[in-house]
């Protein structure tokens, strides 16, 4: 760990931020047709119960790093083991979006560079970043954060303006009842962008203010969500839900077909800039918890000197982690969240805060007893 | 082998000794005076090598103690030496009785009686008589003791009060600092009746002794950094400081930067604002420059003239200094990245005109950009280093190679004059010099960029710059307050300025915590009743 505070809005921009990104690029919950603004709400109130838990969890060990608290859970090895796992995790996780970033960019704009070089400029600048450390990039995120609003803002009113919004396109609403619509919420919305707040449990132990976790947590929880559906409900009522559905990037469709008194017009320019702010933030945020998560596991003192090589690690699996883009949109729905998020998002968690409720309760009640 | 290591080692540090040694040795001697004149001038002689601006005046009589004057000439006030020196010691010295016996005696009247100045002190050192003797004091050497009486003349040409050349403004005072340090301290105490604002000297550098003075004020200036600029002052350690520019390089927070993390001026107006606001102005002798610290990144956007104009008019100038800083670095950038990669972007009308003008240029738009850049860049620099009168000759020249004769000879287009013409007049807009020097640099960064990767690498290229200004610090201080970290309170003198009213608050984490500015209820108005009109209410306006 290193020794810096982050304050309370900052903490609130970095989540908001790391929720929007690449969420809010890809045609997130497609799959529940015309209520996938429904299956981003349903699924950010089971973001709130996931940071719950993240939060107890926090809770009971304020000022540690969760591969710290790993170790008093469950015992020095199976601890520092799960830690390394999670570091992994963290670090796989970043390289799987700088290869969703790459790769989008590819097909938008950059079809002859090769992806390795688009890559490796992202990941310098990320490893610059990571190396200044969490103060730096909260700083960042504070200016990122006003400066995306600004783009959101002025995005929406053209939209709105050029008279694209047809509200018809969002109806009918629950055509097949509930069911689908919490099949779509179970295997997508979870886990991205919800249950990627676990990546904060590396960052809580730097906020000046342990009190405010839980509620700044779940207003950036409700603000990123609440964006996130307009989004995507705006994707919608502009494109309809078939070319929403068949569109790659459905936001930066959406901005293209803006078209105002023929001067407006091809913005695509501030999707990509929208696109590489909030993808910094997301992938900063993943590998800098990885870099941590590695340096407390191995003792490092300087834990800067690890970002370096280890953000050359990132960059390799990036682009050796799969052969086609469809092979790596393919993992990243069918195998990634089933093997990876569900037990690193939600079920070890879950254990780890049922066994930390034990241990306290063991812990409060020897202590009672020998005060006795 | 390891022995030649060694060996070499040894010889380093014999070097680093060297060095030291001859920084020493332009030490004064530190030796306690003699009491003989005789011996005390040519003592002073011999340390001064009989510079013939050092210039010794004997004052003998009959019967009378034998006095010497020594001074430097240029530095001193020649008419206050005769007048208050000299005339005074001939017209008030009767011979002494029993001589030899009194001196001591006599000593003391002069010291209390005689001299009629303000500033006279006993030095019985050499270091600290030369010194005084060097900064334009007037040493009175009398025969028989062993101390000397230095009594302050300072004085001799000096520039001048006049109107500061770099920050210009239209509404607002109108002197500017001078070379003198007293000067500048005193154009700033008139302006800040304030027994608070204190003022420390320390003399830096060893060979030139040149005076610095931090000046700041006390209960509303952060005492932490108060006590870091005193500590990297005083661990400066170099032979001389010739302009403040010496200090800023030794005490800045960050080397490998572009950007400046203190803030400099010349304006008295604009010093006496921002240590109000909390912050220490450090004043070198010899320059009109001074430092202030710590400075943040918004600083170097902000105008005295701003705060002088209505809030709407000055937002709407902060607006556009924003605005032209970000032309000034990004609009070649953009022109490249718009004509090699993003022509969609452009409506069609307009890129088919631009290629269509770009069709005889011989070069890729980056070359060309880079081109005019380049010669932008020497047209300024020639501009600025020749003399006035030839100046208006490289306009003139700059204009015609510019404007008309490349775009005819067909190596660039219009539009990259246009585009390179708009970035200078932008970069000109910004009221401080230093950050649109580091704009300047940094537009090349951002051009070759572009030229790699268009929107995208301009992109990467700006949230480098983003991160690296937020990992910058002034004096502890994070560089892009209080944006980033965010205080609400201080947003008011950011990118938009608030009324004089609102401003309830001094900048959070530059102060103390003594904040509060104003008191409430600022904002004015009409009066509440009518009374101030002459006519009667129910007349109405009209009658």
């Amino acid at each position: 760990m290193e020794k810096a505070k982050i304050d309370a809005v900052q903490l609130f921009v970095l989540i908001v931020l790391f929720e929007l990104g690449s969420a809010m690029l890809i045609p997130l919950a497609i799959d529940a047709d015309e209520n996938a603004w429904l299956a981003i709400l349903l699924g950010m109130a089971f973001g709130f119960f996931l940071f719950l838990i993240y939060h107890a969890l926090y809770k009971y060990y304020p000022d540690m790093l969760p591969t710290q608290y790993m170790q008093k859970i469950l015992g020095k090895y199976i601890g520092w083991a799960l830690g390394f796992a999670y570091s992994i995790y963290f670090m796989y996780a970043s390289a799987r979006v700088l290869r969703d970033f790459g790769e989008m960019l590819l097909s938008v704009a950059y079809r002859e560079t090769p992806l390795f070089i688009v890559n490796l400029l992202l990941m310098f600048l990320i490893m610059y970043t990571v190396y200044q450390g969490i103060e730096v990039l909260a700083r960042t995120g504070e200016i990122l954060f006003s400066l995306l609003y600004l783009f959101a803002i002025t995005g929406f009113i053209l939209i709105v303006a050029s008279g694209l919004i047809d509200i018809t396109h969002l109806k009918p609403v629950l055509e097949e009842g509930i069911l689908p619509v919490l099949k779509v919420v179970v295997t997508e919305t979870i886990y991205v962008p919800f249950g990627e707040m676990i990546v904060f449990t590396m960052i809580f132990p730097y906020l000046n203010n342990p009190k405010v976790a839980r509620k700044i947590g779940i207003s950036a929880i409700a603000l990123s969500g609440i964006n996130l559906t307009i989004v995507m409900a705006v994707n919608i009522t502009v494109l309809g839900v078939d070319l929403t559905k068949r569109s790659q990037f459905p936001l930066l469709t959406t901005i293209q077909s803006i078209q105002i008194a023929n001067f407006l017009e091809r913005l695509d320019v501030f999707f990509v800039l929208a696109l590489i702010m909030t993808i910094f933030i997301k992938i900063t945020l993943y590998f800098y918890a990885g870099v941590i998560g590695m340096g407390n596991l191995f003792k490092v003192e300087k834990v800067n000197q690890l970002v370096y090589p280890l953000g050359l690690v990132v960059l390799l699996i990036s682009v050796s982690i799969a052969s086609s883009i469809s092979e790596h949109i393919k993992e990243g729905l069918k195998v990634v969240p089933i093997l990876l998020h569900l037990p690193f998002q939600i079920i070890i968690p879950l254990i780890l805060l049922g066994i930390a409720f034990l241990k306290s309760k063991k812990k409060s009640k020897g202590s009672s007893a020998s005060d006795a | 082998m390891p022995i030649k290591i060694h060996r070499k080692r040894n010889k380093k540090l014999s070097k680093k000794e060297r060095i030291q040694k001859e920084v020493s040795t332009f030490n004064i001697p530190d030796e306690m005076l003699s009491d003989s004149l005789k011996e005390n001038v040519e003592q002073m002689k011999k340390v001064t090598g009989n510079s013939s601006d050092l210039k010794i005046r004997e004052l003998k009589g009959n019967d009378f103690v034998n006095l010497t004057a020594v001074y430097i000439d240029g530095l001193v006030n020649n008419q206050f030496i005769n007048e208050f020196i000299i005339e005074t010691i001939f017209n008030n010295i009767e011979p002494y009785p029993d001589l030899e016996e009194n001196k001591e005696d006599l000593f003391e009247r002069i010291y209390a009686e005689v001299v009629a100045s303000g500033e006279v002190q006993k030095f019985s050192n050499w270091k600290s008589v030369l010194q005084e003797l060097m900064g334009g004091s007037t040493v009175l050497l009398v025969d028989g003791i062993s101390t000397a009486l230095v009594v302050d003349t300072r004085g001799g040409e000096t520039r001048s009060v006049e109107e500061p050349g770099s920050q210009v403004s239209i509404r607002g005072p109108r002197d500017g600092f001078t070379e003198s340090i007293q000067t500048n301290i005193s154009l700033i105490r008139r302006r800040i009746q304030n027994p608070n604002l204190w003022v420390e000297t320390m003399k830096i550098g060893k060979v030139t002794q040149t005076s610095v003075a931090m000046m700041y004020l006390n209960g509303i200036a952060n005492e932490e950094i108060v006590n870091e600029v005193r500590k990297r002052l005083k661990s400066i350690d170099i032979d001389s400081i010739l302009e403040s520019g010496y200090i800023e390089q030794l005490i800045e927070d960050q080397t490998m930067t572009t950007f400046p993390t203190l803030f400099h001026t010349e304006r008295p107006d604009s010093t006496a604002g921002n240590i109000l606001e909390g912050r220490i102005a450090i004043i070198v002798d010899g320059t009109p420059f001074v430092l202030i610290a710590p400075a943040i990144f918004i600083q170097f956007f902000q105008a005295v003239e701003d705060y002088y104009a209505r809030f709407d008019i000055a937002t709407s100038i902060r607006f556009l200094r924003v605005l032209t800083f970000t032309i000034s670095l990004v609009a070649p950038a953009l022109y490249i990245a718009v004509t090699t990669f993003h022509q969609e972007m452009v409506p069609t009308r307009l890129i088919i005109a631009i290629s269509a003008q770009r069709d005889a240029v011989p070069f890729p738009a980056f070359v060309e950009a880079l081109l005019m850049e380049i010669t932008f860049e020497i047209l300024r620099e020639a501009g600025i280093r020749l003399p006035r009168a030839v100046g208006s000759t490289v306009s003139i020249v700059g204009a015609l190679v510019i404007g008309q004769a490349a775009v005819q000879a067909g190596i660039v287009s219009p539009a990259m004059v246009i585009i390179v013409s708009i970035t200078a007049i932008a970069s000109f807009s910004t009221p401080s010099y230093a950050i649109a020097i580091s704009a300047r640099l940094i537009r090349f960064l951002f051009m070759l960029s572009a030229a790699t990767f268009g929107v995208y690498g301009i992109a990467l290229v700006f949230i480098f710059m983003l991160v690296h200004l937020c990992s910058l610090r002034s004096f502890g201080v994070p560089y892009m307050a209080p944006i980033a970290p965010l205080s609400p309170s201080n947003l008011g003198d950011t990118i938009v300025r608030f009324p004089i009213w609102a401003f309830t608050q001094r900048p959070r984490l530059i102060g103390n915590k003594n904040n509060k500015r104003e008191g409430p209820h600022q904002k004015p108005g009409p009066p509440q009743s009518r009374s101030l009109k002459t006519t009667a209410d129910d007349q109405g306006d009209t009658s």
